[in-house]
């Protein structure tokens, strides 16, 4: 073996003193086993590089799938939170639950991909009573109870009072075929302030 | 104000020039920042979470009047130094076969190119397997740009012991990758 052989590497990376570099250079020129394996210690390094580069290259090809997942996640968001400014002053207008909303309310829905259904709170018996109740009826009952009357009025006034809302989203109508159980769905509870705006919004699967 | 008036020397251009001195920083380093510790094994994740807290230990320790000469070399001992208490997932990870990744790799390559770098991958893998820790650390730290003596500094080991391990580890690929 070369006495030079110790050397080639450092010099390949220029850690040598200056006259120890320059030693090794001409040696290098005149032997051709030191040449050879100069040659086979940079093609190592080039090679480990390339491997490097090509690790690099593919944990970060497959790092890009979970956040199509997360752009999807931000479109179901922003999708539900359409939905709720949409349905919103109208629930707070009419007060009635939102499965009896007319199907052309739909209409002013940005376009969402999913289908929703939406879902409120059960209702009281006695709130059901209130709106089964003729008018003439419930104003003679008034009349007999105006305690009664009261308690009824409130409850009139569930929709406006912090009354939980549900609004379901199937998952598969916003995901492609097969990245999301059949069956999953999203829920957005929230419910409505005193002064008809939404609050307290949270989405869950 | 009269003429005696002293001018104060506020270093208000360095706060000016702060923010793009730190972003600027990011920019050059992250990426060879990953590349290391991608390299030594972590996933892509757990190399993103060490890059990110170096980055806020540097912003702490400039914060706090440290030192900021070769801050390269601190960020990769930084990084370095919660990568080792990984050590778990580092093991395995870097143990565990890497064909897949670079079968993926090699997709638009033609079928003979394809073959030949491939088996060059393999090759390189199991060499890179069979080198110690320091080793290991020495040529990808080399493979970064970084001298001996930076070397040095961020495994904490004497320059001329980098010298040898360098030495030692590029012959050792050389000869188990026949190249």
């Amino acid at each position: 073996m070369c006495n030079f052989s110790g050397k080639l590497i450092a010099w390949l990376d220029h850690e040598l003193p200056e006259n120890e570099a320059a030693d090794v250079e001409r040696h290098v020129k005149g032997c051709v086993e030191c040449g050879s394996s100069v040659h086979e210690y940079e093609e190592a390094g080039n090679l480990l590089d390339a491997y490097c580069e090509a690790v690099m290259a593919s944990k970060s090809k497959r790092k890009h799938v979970p956040w199509t997942l997360v752009a999807a996640g931000a479109a179901v968001t922003a999708a539900v939170a359409g939905l709720l400014l949409a349905f919103l002053p109208v629930l707070r207008q009419q007060r009635v639950p939102i499965e009896q909303l007319p199907a052309h309310s739909a209409a002013v829905v940005p376009p969402p991909a999913a289908v929703v259904k939406v879902r409120v709170g059960p209702m009281k018996k006695s709130q059901q009573r209130h709106d089964d109740t003729p008018v003439h009826d419930s104003a003679r009952a008034s009349a007999r109870n105006p305690e009664r009357n009261s308690r009824q009025s409130e409850e009139a006034n569930w929709m406006a009072t912090g009354q939980n809302i549900q609004i379901a989203i199937p998952a598969d109508a916003v995901f492609p075929p097969g990245v999301v159980p059949e069956g999953v769905n999203f829920i957005a509870d929230l419910s409505i302030a005193a002064d008809g705006s939404p609050e307290r919004l949270h989405l869950r699967p | 104000m009269s003429g005696n008036s002293v001018l104060l020397a506020l270093p208000l251009s360095r706060l000016a020039t702060g923010e793009s001195e730190t972003t600027t920083l990011y920019r050059e380093l992250r990426k060879p920042l990953l590349r290391y510790l991608v390299c030594l094994g972590l996933s892509m994740d757990e190399a993103q979470d060490v890059v990110q807290d170096a980055f806020l230990g540097l912003h702490r320790h400039v914060s706090g009047g440290g030192s900021q000469e070769n801050i390269r070399g601190w960020l990769f001992r930084v990084a370095h130094n919660q990568a080792r208490n990984r050590q778990t997932s580092y093991d395995r990870r870097f143990s565990a076969p890497l064909d897949p990744e670079i079968d993926s790799l090699l997709d638009e390559a033609t079928p003979e190119r394809f073959v030949l770098e491939k088996e060059k991958f393999r090759r390189m893998a199991k060499a890179i397997g069979s080198l110690t820790d320091c080793e290991r650390e020495c040529l990808l730290l080399r493979a970064g740009g970084f001298r001996y003596r930076e070397i040095g500094e961020v495994l904490d080991i004497p320059t001329s012991t980098v010298g040898d391990t360098v030495d030692r580890a590029i012959k050792k690929l050389a000869e188990k990758c026949n190249v």
